[in-house]
């Protein structure tokens, strides 16, 4: 019995081992290879995206465009990699003195990593490849510079705009006209705004809201930058100095907070956080529990994915100012593309780049994130097939001068940071916004002037 | 002479053995820590040479209205999560020491969410704890609270809510306790019966005394784990609303990494380091007092 049961036992054992062996066997010879065979006469351009899902089958598209146009013709190839946390990668790479010949970071990160000297200047790049202001929006030639040096090129650019929900305006058509509004249209003034949301609430016996007409924090992604539709700016970028307690700013975030106040500061947290997530049909704007949202030009593009049956109920305007002749006013954003300090192919790294910023390449690219181009020169066929139907009202806007970059600031994350725990305190009533201000002002200026002294510092020890 | 050069050719073949260890340990270990101490009182972005300022990173901290927010968010997150955490595990393991029908099952049960990585576990906790549609204020408002808590979104109610989530990964410690509940001899519990100890009273003069290392170990990993707390709040509220979820690894991270102050984030991390020893040392001391190793 005994000896039977040690021979089952070593049986047992021998089979594992020979479906383990067997198994490895296998993937050795048939599991995955390297996905990607590299030409050996070609210069190899490490290309570093942040990108994933759709938006990376789109850089990609135009990377093989690239390889099969350009890059065959010159001898290049791009090896493109989808990486996240693609700022502390880059860094950190750039740190050791092997980056990637390509990075596609965010617009706000330039004067940042310009100022550490992270960067190499594509001034000289750029004229050789005859690419000059005069090409671009100004608003985005503008957010690729710091300290008047060109130090990325534009991959990818979009604006803001009011989207609305056509079906709950017209549901709520009656309230509308009653305050004499028009369902029929979007808002034209922070006024009106108030008093379309106003209308279109619906608050439970509760005090709970089932739906918002208009909430400043949904998504609140932009929030830093509200204070550009009152007229305000919190940076003189002549003076380098922050200006937090300038009236227009002052005047956003008492209309952020007065939307607390009228809801009540728990029922507008209570509703917010019971939200779903923004890249699902749970998102407030298409689950119809928001009427209205400040939205970049992408948005069409989840609309369409996550609720394709929402396509036609819903519009885009220009997002209203609080003074009637402040028009058309807009903050954009940009990702962009730069070379790194220590790139090994800087030349070739920059006919890449270049490529990309070509007309046809940009918008083939604009269209699959469906964002708008940076470019000046925008083609009809691109405007006629986009998929974000009121694509003319989003590239109008970044062509406005009323058009918003981002502010060139090199400690820009602390400064997002401060702003976004300055905008959680004020819709939780903790404090006024003339007091959040103030303190902003004086712990940011500080940090701001910290900052530059160092850099200062090393300029001097550097002589 | 030749047993001198014996002993020094089996050191010279030991350290051979032991050099892959040794060389990472110096290279990856020892290295980046002295240099982290250096660059502490650096004003140092990684992207330029570190540039020496003397203790001004410690004085700005001691100025930091941040870092003494996150200071007492992490303390006040230490002296909740840790000793109901500690509680909570000794009872879960207590209870699946005893002698029942599957208890193997349940203590696979109780360890499983351990295995669950960190991000995972946060996104699952997210849905349960979102104010509408989770599992969480559902069954509240079935139970008739009219107004449930906004867990993530309320600063009052952030910080219990992650304490409440750091239950979930109790699994390790409970198979810790486990392990030393079933080492107490059986005979000290026959003896506490016969001299007419209750279970309340063999729990705490014969269980818990004769743990006490088990307990010891696990306030010590407790501590550190606590002080440490990151991926959690990183995850779920980003250290919202208003800072309230807040913590010093998480401050010590966006420093190093987000506004490229690598010898500020330095300093903070050679602050978190002393405390971690203070406290450890503090339990270490206080040991001597509570800590009861068998054959001594």
């Amino acid at each position: 019995m005994s000896s039977f049961s040690t021979k089952v036992s070593t049986a047992i054992k021998t089979l594992i081992v020979v479906v383990l062996s067997a198994s490895a066997l296998l993937l050795l010879a048939f599991g995955p290879r390297a996905g990607e065979e590299l030409p050996k006469d070609c210069v190899i351009v490490d290309y570093w995206e942040k990108w994933a899902g759709t938006e990376e089958a789109g850089i990609r598209q135009i990377v093989d465009d690239f390889n099969q146009t350009i890059g065959r013709e010159k001898r290049i190839y791009v090896r493109c990699l989808s990486t996240s946390g693609v700022i502390e990668k880059t860094l950190v790479a750039t740190a050791a003195g092997a980056p990637p010949d390509v990075a596609g970071l965010y617009n706000q990160n330039i004067p940042q990593f310009a100022a550490m000297d992270a960067l190499e200047p594509l001034d000289e790049m750029a004229t050789a490849h005859g690419i000059t202001a005069d090409a671009y929006k100004k608003v985005f030639w503008d957010e690729c510079h710091y300290d008047g040096r060109l130090y990325g090129l534009v991959s990818t650019a979009y604006d803001l705009g009011l989207y609305y929900n056509k079906d709950i305006l017209r549901q709520r058509a009656l309230p509308l006209r009653a305050r004499g509004l028009d369902p029929g249209r979007a808002p034209r003034t922070i006024a009106e705004l108030d008093a379309y949301a106003q209308a279109i609430d619906q608050v439970n016996a509760s005090g709970g809201i089932d739906v918002a007409g208009y909430i400043p924090l949904e998504p609140g992604w932009y929030q830093n930058y509200t204070c550009i539709w009152f007229g305000g700016s919190w940076w003189d970028r002549k003076n380098k100095k922050f200006t937090f307690t300038d009236p227009g700013v002052v005047r956003a975030y008492s209309w952020i907070q007065s939307y607390s106040k009228r809801f009540g500061s728990q029922s507008e947290t209570a509703f917010r956080s019971g939200l779903g997530t923004f890249d699902s049909p749970q998102n407030a704007f298409l689950a119809g529990k928001v009427a209205m949202e400040q939205q970049g030009t992408f948005f069409a593009n989840f609309i369409e994915k996550q609720k394709p049956s929402m396509m036609g109920k819903w519009a885009a305007a220009p997002f209203p100012s609080f003074d009637p002749n402040l028009k058309d006013v807009t903050y954009c954003n940009c990702d962009v593309l730069v070379i790194p300090r220590g790139a090994k192919h800087k030349a070739e790294a920059f006919e890449f780049i270049a490529f990309v910023n070509r007309q046809d390449v940009m918008e083939k690219l604009a269209n699959s994130h469906c964002k708008i181009s940076p470019l000046a020169k925008v083609s009809e066929q691109f405007l006629d097939h986009h998929r974000n139907p009121y694509i003319r009202t989003f590239d109008s806007l970044a062509a406005s001068p009323n058009a918003h970059p981002t502010e060139p600031i090199p400690i820009l994350p602390e400064v997002n940071d401060e702003m976004n725990n300055f905008v959680q305190r004020l819709v939780m009533l903790q404090v006024t916004p003339e007091q959040g201000l103030q303190e902003m002002q004086d712990r940011l200026q500080q940090k701001y002037d910290d900052f530059m002294e160092e850099q200062r510092k090393r300029r001097n020890v550097r002589r | 002479m030749t047993k001198f050069r014996h002993e020094a050719w089996a050191l010279v073949r030991g350290l051979a053995f032991l050099s892959p260890w040794l060389t990472g340990f110096l290279v990856f270990t020892v290295v980046p820590v002295c240099l982290s101490l250096y660059y502490s009182f650096c004003d140092y972005s990684l992207l330029q040479p570190p540039l020496f300022k003397g203790l001004a990173n410690y004085r700005m901290l001691w100025h930091d209205p941040v870092f003494r927010k996150v200071l007492g968010n992490t303390v006040v997150y230490g002296l909740l999560a840790l000793p109901l955490g500690m509680l909570a595990a000794l009872g879960v393991a207590m209870l699946l020491n005893s002698k029942i029908r599957g208890v193997s099952i349940y203590r696979t049960i109780v360890f499983l969410p351990s295995l669950v990585p960190a991000v995972a576990s946060a996104m699952l906790w997210l849905w349960l704890f979102n104010s509408k549609l989770g599992l969480i204020n559902t069954t509240l408002n079935a139970l008739g609270v009219a107004n449930p808590p906004g867990w993530l979104s309320d600063v009052r109610w952030a910080m219990p809510a992650l304490v409440l989530m750091s239950f979930w990964g109790i699994g390790n410690s409970v198979v810790i306790y486990l392990a030393g509940l079933q080492d107490v001899p059986r005979e000290l519990y026959e003896a506490a019966e016969i001299d007419g100890a209750s279970s309340l009273r063999q729990v705490w003069h014969v269980t818990l005394p004769s743990i006490s290392p088990v307990i010891f170990f696990n306030l010590i990993m407790g501590i550190i784990g606590t002080l440490q707390v990151f991926a959690t709040p990183f995850i779920m509220t980003g250290g919202g609303p208003a800072r309230s979820t807040y913590f010093f690894t998480m401050y010590l991270y966006d420093n190093a990494f987000t506004y490229l102050k690598m010898g500020y984030a330095s300093a903070i991390a050679w602050i978190q380091l002393l405390m971690v020893l203070a406290l450890t040392a503090l339990a270490a001391w206080s040991s001597k007092r509570w800590v009861h190793y068998q054959g001594r």
